[in-house]
């Protein structure tokens, strides 16, 4: 039992990580970036290059995490451009099939460039034990950058001006516009912020399974479902949800069996969504 | 193009100045027969491949999907991504009835069909009841789309898991030889346009648009919002079902993939969007494109993919209301001028 528990929250910690990118830049701009995963896997994609080319594997990270953020500031700068022109529900459908649009593109030429690449950190040495239970080292190495990475996330948004200015710009667009706070400035850092976040999730999941070309879609659909669950915005219920998803599923693999626990994990989202249409910690508007 | 965005509040990607629904009834068998006429000549100049025909069914299958996808998101704005896990409870649903249960193919068709109406009727139901805007219905249906796929690949035992379910009823029937398939879709597509086309004349119709253009003053119009949504999903998802369950017994053999969400739903919402997303011919026309195009591009391989995304994207930013009501539009500015 404890041992499902803790394989749920290392695997719950990888959740929180993938939805807080896809919900920041949901909460800010409006928009549903479907092409998330494709981030994700670009990012995992040069940081295998980077140590294909023996590039020693910090700065191959390093690599692939700066990809992560241009990666991020091309999407503000190009195809997200149009969208902001939009309002509402109009732009999040628009920003919904554009992105898409933008996952098949990275997609078709990976898939077809190459097809059986992924990425995988081996990270040595044995297994650790935790309140009696071992755990894999790569698990160990995956969940304490994820919380170190969290931890930063909270300091910049509750301790720095430039995260509280974020944060008014969630809460109230044009008000934050009135005390002179620029809300495309901020869309611009939230998205370099989302594609760091989609490259960090990247390198930390392929510490645990491999990263391989064609895993993005499957990113965004766990990042979606994560964000809906913990509320459209808030990156505390983004991790609350995550976690609580993943020690369900962890348990329920544990006692049923793997094939079941994704069902049950779907299904504990489901009701989420029905009980709390504006998720865990989502604000009704 | 932003001007046209920004005049509307809500849905404006859903042809908010579509055509006027025509009152006559001889407007709308005359564009179905015509429709019918030409694409039963088909066989005539693709009947000779084995593997052109089965292209031709795919593709009329996929117009079919789109008519009841159309049906439910065009219509009433309801965001089902279930369109493949509705299709494929149709398709598995007669499969195992008509194979394990043992029932006559035309009764497992029907009882299929009852069945994905009844959940999408469910599904639509649920997404009322708690008010769930677009894109939480999307998701809540996206939610039952991958559910539906892991049970298939998990209960191998009764659905054959990822290696597929091949299905022995109507193996030595007429549905499975080379033309006739063609027909029996063709016949099931115009069916479900002139049930669409009447559907839209009708008071239901009236009710569609008017809660699609603005539901607040469709309420207070005395339009059940409610229960116009729900009907909407239960003939939308009865199409689903039945076109499912009809394509499974002439293909002979169906797999998880056959009713994926990549390879069902994504396909569908793009040639909607294509042939215009509520239009009474957008799904007919945008099938007709891809199916053509993907055949086209077949050489391509996996780089087809690239090409359709480079496509939706350049189809939105162009073209956001599809090419059927952009087209009507034009002919209206020249009658005018």
């Amino acid at each position: 039992m404890i041992a499902s528990v803790l394989d749920g929250i290392v695997l719950g910690l990888q959740f929180g990580l993938l939805a807080a990118g896809l919900t920041l830049v949901y909460g800010l701009g409006g928009v549903l970036n479907l092409a998330y995963g494709q981030m994700a896997v670009i990012s995992a994609m040069a940081t295998l290059f980077a140590i294909n080319a023996e590039v020693p594997i910090l700065p191959a990270v390093g690599i692939g995490l700066a990809v992560g953020v241009v990666l991020g500031l091309i999407f503000d700068q190009t195809i997200l451009r149009p969208i902001y022109r939009l309002q509402g529900e109009a732009r999040v459908l628009l920003s919904l099939l554009l992105t898409l649009g933008v996952a098949f593109i990275v997609d078709g030429y990976l898939t077809w460039r190459y097809p059986t690449e992924g990425l995988t950190l081996r990270i040595g040495g044995g297994p650790i034990e935790i309140l009696g239970v071992p755990m894999r080292r790569g698990s160990i190495v995956a969940s304490a950058i994820t919380l170190v990475a969290l931890g930063a996330l909270f300091a910049f948004f509750r301790g720095t001006t430039l995260g509280r200015a974020v944060r008014s710009v969630i809460e109230d667009e044009e008000g934050a516009r009135l005390v002179g706070i620029d809300p495309q400035r901020m869309l611009r850092i939230i998205l370099a912020l989302s594609g760091l976040l989609a490259a960090l999730v990247a390198v930390t999941q392929s510490m645990v399974r491999p990263v391989t070309v064609s895993a993005g879609f499957g990113i965004t659909v766990f990042a979606l479902i994560v964000t809906v669950v913990g509320g459209l915005g808030s990156v505390t219920g983004a991790m609350l949800a995550g976690i609580i998803l993943g020690i369900v599923s962890s348990i329920a693999a544990s006692s049923i069996g793997t094939f079941l626990s994704l069902i049950i994990l779907l299904g504990a989202a489901a009701v989420t969504i029905l009980i709390r249409p504006s998720g865990l910690l989502g604000v009704r508007e | 193009m932003t001007e046209r965005f920004t005049e509307a509040t809500g849905t404006a990607l859903i042809g908010g100045t579509e055509e006027r629904a025509s009152r006559s009834l001889r407007a709308l068998s005359l564009p179905v027969a015509l429709i019918g006429a030409v694409l039963a000549l088909a066989p005539l100049w693709l009947g000779d491949s084995r593997v052109q025909m089965g292209v031709a069914v795919i593709g009329l299958t996929f117009a079919c999907y789109a008519i009841g996808f159309n049906l439910i998101f065009g219509s009433t704005g309801q965001l089902f991504l279930c369109v493949g896990a509705l299709a494929g409870l149709g398709g598995y649903g007669g499969a195992i009835l008509a194979d394990t249960v043992g029932l006559p193919i035309i009764v497992s068709i029907v009882v299929a069909t009852l069945v994905a109406s009844l959940v999408g009727g469910l599904l639509s139901w649920i997404a009322v009841r708690r008010s769930l805007g677009v894109i939480f219905t999307g998701i809540i249906t996206l939610i039952f789309a991958l559910a539906f796929e892991n049970l298939l690949l998990g209960l191998g035992g009764v659905s054959g898991g990822e290696s597929g379910f091949p299905i022995s009823s109507g193996a030595d029937s007429f549905l499975r030889r080379q033309i006739p398939p063609y027909y029996v879709m063709l016949g099931l597509m115009l069916v479900f346009l002139l049930a669409h086309g009447l559907l839209r004349r009708s008071h239901v119709g009236w009710a569609f648009r008017a809660l699609r253009d603005d539901e607040v003053a469709a309420e207070l119009a005395g339009v059940d919002v409610a229960r116009y949504r729900v009907y909407a999903a239960l003939i939308g998802a009865a199409m689903l079902g039945m076109a499912g369950a009809t394509y499974a017994f002439t293909e002979g053999r169906i797999s998880p993939t056959t009713f994926g969400f990549a390879q069902v739903d994504v396909v569908v919402l793009v040639m909607l969007a294509f042939g215009g997303i509520g239009t009474l011919f957008g799904p007919i026309l945008g099938a007709i494109t891809f199916t053509a195009l993907d055949e086209v591009l077949i050489e391509l391989g996996q780089l087809r993919v690239l090409v359709y995304g480079i496509l939706v994207i350049v189809l939105f930013l162009w073209i956001p209301r599809g090419v059927i009501p952009t087209l009507q539009g034009l002919l209206r500015r020249r009658r005018a001028s």
